[in-house]
């Protein structure tokens, strides 16, 4: 069975999961934040029946913005096709404002998305060191966690998943470690790392290596849970859609 | 006095044996994550042996059972009438190359006890069965769309699954249009959209979808489905595979007033023993008798002889009623002890098929745990689905259980000084 994804969706998965991982490699990598220095500056990304965003980096940090008005450097794309092409790198971007800012998107912009792919598919070599490990996991937790609700908008088959989702927030959790939560608001999920004081639902994986595991296919979730590795609780109707959702994750980000 | 509290290292062992061989240890419904066992050390993985209304299991420990094995035992577990039947008919034959008497015994029986049943069908499973009925209002009608009503469940063939399901595709599920339970204005909407193209409404009694609150039909839905079904010659097909023989013994539509088309049984009509059936009116015998459609151990004679046993004893004892009622009196038990400690538990769906939910906690939570200490204290409820009452059930098995569930109220009351 072949699935063909959809441009729109993947393109809001690279723009939010993707490119929004910067976010967390800035906040757990220390060379993410020497690159950046005490660089000031905002990158909007506007697609053209896509997603439109701004990356902001200040004080060695990335924060992301919906909308690509205010920024310093705009970088537009006539289509979900084109900026998913900057994404995987058959794209050259050209910006129609902050040229003068051109050095920074080939310098340290460039280098820190290379950055932010070895911590997306690191080598087995790489994952044996126990801090890249974690942090490598850290991005992927956030990167994954961000995918599930750009799928449950913008996916058809996402969005029957989310027809079937109760209004709440759900919880995501790997113990002791990271902790984000989607919430369900009209059958549309939103993605955040604030997680609200209460929640309706939860899914927890044990610990790091446990949500290692799930990420890479080396355990299955269902099978997860009848271990202990995987906890669920609350409206379990949440949790049954949202690993419905997660399991075409992986076709996105193949 | 304070109720054992359960532990499992037993049954551990046995999931671990098993999840080395078997694809997630136990799957499907009695398996830990479908089972929503929560949390998984509340909740015994293997039973040992059962009888009338106990399992016990792997460690040793006994367990009024709720869910009956989601629903077969109806009469009690291994009860001696149907056992001696099953043992009789063993002794004389069983899976054969020829089929033995009893199904026609078995099929008269039916017949005569399901009132819209002018016929009997027989295969193993419910989903056997659901998806027959499917397969024939297609093949009478020549047409493909099929409605369901959305919460439901009638099987693990991919037309009873959803898109997203694992394994599906696109084209398994194009035909399937899904309208809300009780929205009588959607029933007349679908059919004034899809014009000669709906070959069958199938529906549970009534909606017994997991996590919310069953829902019986409104008044006047059943008929006004009846009268659209006839109007637009589509098939109207009961699945009365969980409720069967727990809301009438003629048949769930008997007992809201209606007459399927074709009715699904499997679950209790033989306690146990393991037989489906389709039955259904006179005008279907045809499409029926056309398909291709049989298994290697559908006409095995000893669930029928079982199956027999098991109708006939339910007639006697007027066993829907028996357990409407001890469902009710159990549920009247279980709402005062909930609201002594001042919590308000929610028990909808009929009394023999009853569902708890208690209402103080959205999030379902604080009900997981309720639910997870009647478990360790020996009181098998569960979470997320409707629940079964059988027949061998007991007075002194519901005083049990009330002071079973109170304990465990107090208990989760005293960890929750919020709600």
């Amino acid at each position: 069975m072949s699935e063909n994804i959809d441009q729109k969706t993947l393109a809001y998965i690279n723009m939010y999961g993707v490119l929004g991982s910067l976010s967390t490699l800035c906040d757990t990598v220390p060379e993410a934040r020497k690159i950046l220095g005490q660089t000031g500056i905002s990158v909007g990304f506007a697609v053209k029946d896509g997603p439109r965003a701004t990356l902001t980096f200040i004080g060695g940090r990335c924060i992301v913005k919906e909308g690509a008005e205010d920024c310093t450097i705009r970088i537009p794309f006539s289509s979900p096709e084109k900026f998913n092409g900057m994404v995987n790198g058959t794209v050259t971007p050209i910006p129609t404002k902050g040229f003068v800012h051109l050095p920074f998107l080939l310098g340290k912009f460039t280098k820190l998305t290379n950055l932010l792919e070895t911590y997306l598919r690191p080598s087995a070599e790489q994952l044996e060191d126990e801090e890249f490990f974690k942090n490598s996991t850290a991005v992927m937790f956030r990167l994954i966690a961000c995918s599930v609700a750009q799928i449950a908008n913008h996916d058809k088959i996402g969005q029957f998943s989310a027809s079937n989702i109760v209004d709440g927030p759900i919880l995501l959790e790997i113990k002791d470690f990271a902790k984000a939560a989607l919430i369900a608001k009209d059958h549309r999920l939103t993605y955040t790392a604030k997680v609200p004081k209460t929640v309706m639902s939860y899914m927890q994986f044990a610990d790091v290596k446990t949500a290692r595991d799930l990420f890479d296919g080396k355990i299955n979730s269902v099978a997860a849970v009848g271990d202990g590795l995987v906890r669920i609780g609350g409206m379990i109707s949440q949790i049954d859609n949202v690993n419905r959702i997660l399991s075409r994750v992986e076709l996105y980000l193949k | 006095m304070a109720h054992e509290i359960y532990t499992y290292p037993k049954s551990r062992e046995l999931f671990t044996r098993a999840a080395r061989f078997i694809p997630s240890g136990v799957y499907g419904h009695l398996g830990p994550a479908e089972g929503c066992f929560i949390p998984i050390e509340a909740y015994p993985l293997f039973g040992e042996r059962a009888s009338g209304s106990y399992f016990w299991d792997a460690d040793g420990h006994r367990f009024i059972d709720y869910m009956c094995a989601y629903g077969p035992n109806i009469l009690g577990y291994n009860d001696p009438d149907v056992d001696e039947a099953a043992r009789k008919q063993r002794e004389k034959g069983d899976c054969m190359t020829s089929p033995s008497s009893v199904m026609i015994d078995f099929a008269e029986l039916l017949v005569d006890t399901v009132a819209s049943a002018d016929w009997a069908f027989f295969a193993k499973n419910g989903n056997d069965v659901t998806t027959l009925a499917v397969m024939a209002a297609r093949a009478y009608t020549h047409r493909k769309k099929i409605v369901f009503f959305k919460g439901y469940y009638h099987g693990i063939s991919a037309w009873t699954q959803k898109i997203d399901y694992a394994g599906i595709i696109e084209e398994d599920v194009v035909n399937n249009i899904y309208i809300d339970w009780n929205d009588a204005e959607a029933v007349e909407r679908v059919f004034a959209e899809n014009k000669n193209e709906i070959a069958a409404v199938i529906a549970q009694p009534y909606m017994h979808g997991n996590f919310k609150d069953n829902e019986l039909p409104a008044d006047g839905f059943w008929a006004k489905l009846r009268k659209l079904c006839t109007e637009n010659s589509t098939v109207l097909v009961v699945d009365d595979v969980r409720a069967g023989f727990r809301l009438d013994i003629a048949g769930s539509d008997h007992y809201f007033g209606f007459e399927a088309d074709m009715i699904c049984f499997c679950k209790a009509i033989a306690n146990g023993y393991n037989v489906s059936a389709l039955c259904g009116k006179e005008f279907m015998k045809n499409t029926i008798s056309s398909m291709s459609y049989t298994g290697s151990y559908w006409l095995s004679a000893v669930p029928f002889a079982a199956g027999i046993a098991c109708i006939e004893k339910m007639k006697k004892l007027g066993c829907p009623e028996i357990l409407i009622a001890k469902g009710t009196k159990l549920k009247k038990e279980l709402i005062k002890a909930a609201a002594d400690v001042g919590w308000d538990l929610h028990v909808s769906g009929i009394p023999s098929l009853f569902y708890l939910r208690l209402a103080d906690d959205p999030s379902l939570m604080v009900h997981q745990e309720w639910i997870a200490e009647c478990v360790r204290r020996g009181v098998f409820f569960t979470s997320h689905h409707n629940h079964f009452v059988n027949a061998s059930l007991t007075d002194e098995d519901i005083a049990e259980t009330v002071s079973v569930a109170k304990e465990a109220l107090e208990v989760v009351k005293l960890r929750h000084p919020e709600l």
